[in-house]
């Protein structure tokens, strides 16, 4: 039995698995409460009596987002090599920041070791300033990590937290992985806080068994990791929305997800069944990161959007002024449409139809009514299909990736949330596809988080001119033959993904995908001196086989 | 994006398509590594999250915009990959770009590159097949109406293919800094090759000195390039961005830096890049090219330096100087006597010029003869006759500017032609875009 929780906003939902059978089922407010009690509190409901059958816990929560819009981050010193490029000087508006020098090149070459005197230097001036969380990241550490283990080794002991840039992330892209490793040693002491908490509670309900985090990307890591990598722990919401869709209506084609809420609404797409990828990671605190996450929009338009009548049009969102007024608010909603319609049974039937009046005082509600919800899924429509146009328009490399780009084609809309059920003909006509509204949808988060499995991505880069292989996310630099070769490369790289996946607890190993193989000759005067190779290996974010 | 993000003051599109599936040869300059270690560095200087840079994918140029610009034998559809389609289309996306205001500059850093190709395609020249430049041009003067341009190659070798597109078209100021053609193929691009006899004056060339350095690109741009662009006022302003006067390139001899390939881009302020040469691949490329984008940008682009640059190392000798401010003077001179023949030119009717164009790739020569048949009204139109490999074109081009009175002497002529076997005859016409072969 899987335990799956889901911690929002305003509520929890917590749900409990036998196989993919819905045992139990519980909701609690999460207002002015402990998140770890909050926890307690719905595996208290949930699992009364015996609780050695659970097999796992899978927690997807809003504690890293609240750390951040509370303001509970810990202060972040960086050591930053930037090497030859962009003035880095915009670093500094995310937190203090010290520049080192020395630097290393694209090839993962290194040009100058960076002066230790600077690195002490700039130690004594964070300790003084109360820091004692710090970030170290060097342009193309997942080409080399060398220098940001050299700064590490020399700092050893002197701070309570050290994140190293090339352990977050194996992608290029020096900024993200500056402000990724920024959020993964700000939030450090709040994870850990949460953790004894959370620990503490579960020995007390006699709970043994693992507990997991969801993470953006639609999969999970064990709480221990998630304690070296909190980052990894944030904006789980929406994955766990989309993780949940997958679980309650599985496809094998394209598909469009759609989570309706009060205020916003959430879209993501399915490629082949499968959630499809930001290309390098999920924006945090304004930050661009390497935090990998599943592709969704959130746009500001919800069953509880304010709507006004402006010029000929209806202006939805993407603001709320309290209720529907069917349910006794005071601006008209999409809501009220769907009272109007009888799409939707909450409050009251004339309060709606006044709501309606409001906007348009000459027609029928039930005209004004049809016209709001279908300016609503229009909204979502062009929303989608800008989506898709973005996802197609991706930088590629190669003639062959050019010719043969594929642009998504969604046979499916797959909708839950609140409005779902009232909106599934209009959805359907704008989009002309058929629309599932699956069952058990209100828990779809909870389910989504249960049911969500085990991810895992690495990275290699060798170049066997040089002799030297990095696989970043294992800190690993390892000197090869100059006949290193891509089989070599897929061997080497699915060892270091399986022993990541043994380290996490799990006894077997999903199927490993490769991408972006890229193989590539160096000719140096004439002669071919070496090869690159680069490689990513990962395990895809998918639901748990039963 | 973000505050956190660093922003472009001006909104620059790029179009970097390193076709890493592509090389002309396996060890050849022009091959699938050659962006690598560009594409590399500008990935991880996160220049895609950086405000109001945008990055665009090519799209395919068509066969019809290739027949605007080039006489291609057999046909551009029996010499031209997908590669070079992509290659050209990029130029056309970044034309786009700019011309829709999706933004206000665009650099399209693609291959394999261009200016070498002249109007007749026989083969590959200099690595290049087909002009991307001039396909760009007449793009833009057909889709978007522009009539004056300005092209500026600052590749070091001679952009003899530009050049020649463009030899007797006085809306088209071509400038070319290069090394000198006594030291450095094609050979080409001397003072005195100064434009056709209706557009004399139009096409600028500063052959360099062998080893000049940043001193010197600095007062070529200064004293000649930015005053007659001045005067010239054109419309748009092209940079043929080759970056192989660096001093680490292996196939040429200047000692140009990234940090002087960025100054010259924010002095010239071109409105669209355009990649050509550039052939250090990982010493210089990564770096010259960052440069250049954030000078197009309005960035700061003082941190961007090569691993080895040490600015003491390049000090230009003072006679250098001075044979460079010479050459100064002399192309300013160039074009203020633009112009001066061309009445003495027009009552002689037609004017023709014979050359020799050489196919370095696969090794063979096209004898070629081009006839100006000048107008009072418009620079005329020319008929070009080229025979290379055994097989024969005559041409009559019409080109975008030439008057009603010309075109259809033109069609006339064409008309007139006998189809013979081994000869292609046609018409191609830049003002009803149409390109006929018979
Ligand atoms: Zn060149
Ligand atoms: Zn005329």
């Amino acid at each position: 039995m899987i335990i799956g929780i889901d911690v929002g906003g305003t509520h929890a939902d917590g749900v409990l698995l036998d196989g993919d059978t819905l045992v139990a089922k519980h909701k609690v407010s999460v207002a002015q409460q402990h998140l770890s009690d909050v926890i307690i509190t719905l595996l208290q409901h949930l699992v009364p009596g015996d609780r050695s059958t659970l097999q796992r816990i899978h927690l997807s929560s809003t504690l890293c987002t609240n750390a951040i819009v509370t303001g509970a981050l810990d202060p972040v010193g960086m050591l930053l090599q930037a090497g030859p490029g962009m003035n880095p000087d915009f670093f500094a508006k995310s937190c203090p920041t010290w520049f080192l020098d020395g630097a290393i090149d694209h090839r993962g070459q290194i040009l100058r070791d960076p002066d230790p005197g600077k690195i002490d230097a700039a130690a004594l001036a964070m300790r003084r300033e109360g820091i004692n969380s710090i970030g170290i990241v060097t342009k193309f550490s997942h080409r080399n990590n060398r220098h940001e283990q050299q700064v590490a080794a020399q700092l050893v002991g002197r701070f309570a937290h050290v994140s190293l840039g090339h352990r977050i992330s194996g992608l290029p892209n020096f900024p993200r992985r500056v402000y990724s490793t920024w959020l993964n040693a700000a939030l450090a002491s709040q994870f850990s806080l949460f953790k004894n908490a959370l620990e503490e509670g579960l020995a007390h309900l006699g709970i043994t068994c693992p507990c997991h985090v969801l993470k953006a990307d639609g999969g999970t890591i064990p709480f221990s990791r998630a304690c070296e990598f909190p980052c990894e722990s944030v904006h789980s919401g929406p994955s766990a929305s989309v993780m949940g869709c997958l679980a309650l209506a599985a496809q094998t084609d394209d598909a469009i997800l759609l989570d309706i809420g009060g205020t916003t609404t959430d879209i993501a797409l399915l490629v082949d069944g499968a959630p499809l990828l930001e290309p390098y990671g999920v924006n945090v605190a304004g930050r661009p990161t390497l935090i990998r996450a599943l592709k969704t929009t959130s746009i500001g338009l919800g069953g509880d959007s304010r709507v006004a009548w402006h010029n000929g049009t209806f202006r939805i969102g993407p603001e709320r002024q309290g209720t529907s007024m069917a349910e006794g608010g005071t601006a008209p909603t999409p809501t009220d449409a769907m009272v109007v319609l009888g799409k939707l049974a909450v409050g009251s039937q004339q309060q709606a139809a006044m709501a309606m009046l409001a906007l348009c005082p000459k027609e029928s509600p039930e005209y004004t009514a049809t016209l709001l919800l279908e300016s609503f899924v229009e909204h979502i429509r062009l929303a989608v299909e800008a989506m898709i146009e973005e996802v197609f328009a991706r930088p590629v490399y190669t003639v062959a990736a050019l010719l043969h780009r594929r642009r998504i084609q969604p046979k499916r809309i797959v909708a839950i949330g609140g409005p779902a059920a009232a909106l599934q003909s209009f959805l359907g006509q704008a989009l002309f596809l058929p629309c599932t509204v699956p069952a058990n949808y209100e828990v779809a988060n909870a389910i989504g988080a249960a049911r969500a499995r085990l991810t895992v991505q690495a990275s290699l880069y060798a170049d066997t001119g040089d002799g030297r292989l990095s696989i970043p996310e294992l800190s690993c630099l390892e000197t090869i033959s100059s006949r290193y070769s891509m089989p070599d490369a897929e061997k080497r790289l699915k060892g270091a993904v399986s022993m990541m996946v043994a380290e996490m607890g799990m006894k077997s190993c999903p199927e490993i995908d490769f991408l972006e193989r890229l193989e590539m000759n160096v000719v140096r005067g004439f002669a071919t001196s070496g090869k690159i190779l680069t490689l990513k290996a990962q395990i895809r974010p998918g639901l748990t086989t039963i | 994006m973000s505050s956190f993000m660093p922003h472009a003051l001006h909104k620059t599109a790029l179009i970097l398509f390193p076709a890493f599936d592509w090389c002309i040869s396996p060890n050849h300059p022009e091959r699938e590594e050659r962006l690598l270690y560009t594409r590399d560095q500008l990935i991880e200087e996160g220049l895609e999250d950086v405000e109001n840079i945008l990055f665009f994918n090519p799209e395919l140029a068509t066969f019809h915009d290739i027949n605007r610009v080039h006489l291609s034998v057999p046909s551009a559809e029996k010499l031209l990959t997908e590669s070079h389609l992509i290659s050209a289309g990029g130029t056309l996306r970044a034309a786009r770009a700019v011309m829709e205001k999706e933004a206000e500059k665009a650099f399209a850093i693609v291959r394999p590159p261009g200016h070498h190709a002249m109007q007749t395609v026989f083969g590959d020249r200099g690595f290049c097949v087909i002009n991307i430049e001039a396909i760009m041009v007449e793009y833009i003067r057909r889709h978007y109406g522009v009539r004056k341009i300005a092209i500026v190659d600052t590749d070091c070798h001679h952009g003899d293919g530009t050049q020649d597109i463009f030899y007797n078209d006085p809306d088209t100021l071509f400038i070319s800094l290069h090394q000198d053609g006594r030291t450095l193929y094609p050979g080409s691009g001397f003072l005195h090759e100064s434009g056709g006899p209706a557009a004399e004056g139009y096409t600028i060339n500063l052959p360099l000195p062998p080893n000049t350095c940043d001193e010197g690109f600095d007062m070529v741009m200064e004293r000649v390039v930015m005053p007659i662009l001045d005067e010239f006022e054109p419309e748009l302003i092209i940079n043929s961005a080759g970056q192989d006067n660096h001093y680490t390139d292996p196939i040429t001899n200047m000692n140009f830096t990234a940090q002087g390939y960025a100054r010259l881009n924010r002095l010239l302020n071109p409105d669209i890049c355009v990649l050509e040469g550039g052939y250090s691949i990982e010493g210089a490329l990564p770096y010259t090219n960052l440069g250049i984008i954030l000078a197009m940008a309005g960035m700061d682009f003082s941190q961007v330096r090569e691993p080895d640059y040490d600015p003491s190392r390049f000090t230009q000798p003072p006679e250098m100087t001075k044979y460079i401010e010479a050459l100064c003077s002399k192309a300013l001179g160039v074009f203020a006597g633009r112009g001066s023949r061309r009445a003495e030119a027009q009552q002689r009717r037609i004017v023709t010029n014979q050359k020799n164009i050489f196919y370095d790739t696969t090794g063979f020569h096209v004898q070629e003869r081009t006839s100006y048949h000048l107008c009072p009204k418009c620079p005329g139109y020319s008929e070009i006759k080229a025979t290379g490999h055994n097989r024969h074109i005559h041409a009559y081009t019409v080109p975008f500017n030439a008057c009603r009175g010309c075109q259809g002497e033109a069609k006339d002529m064409f008309q007139k032609g006998k189809p013979e076997s081994g000869t292609i005859i046609a018409l191609q016409d830049r003002i009803e875009d149409i390109y006929e072969t018979k």
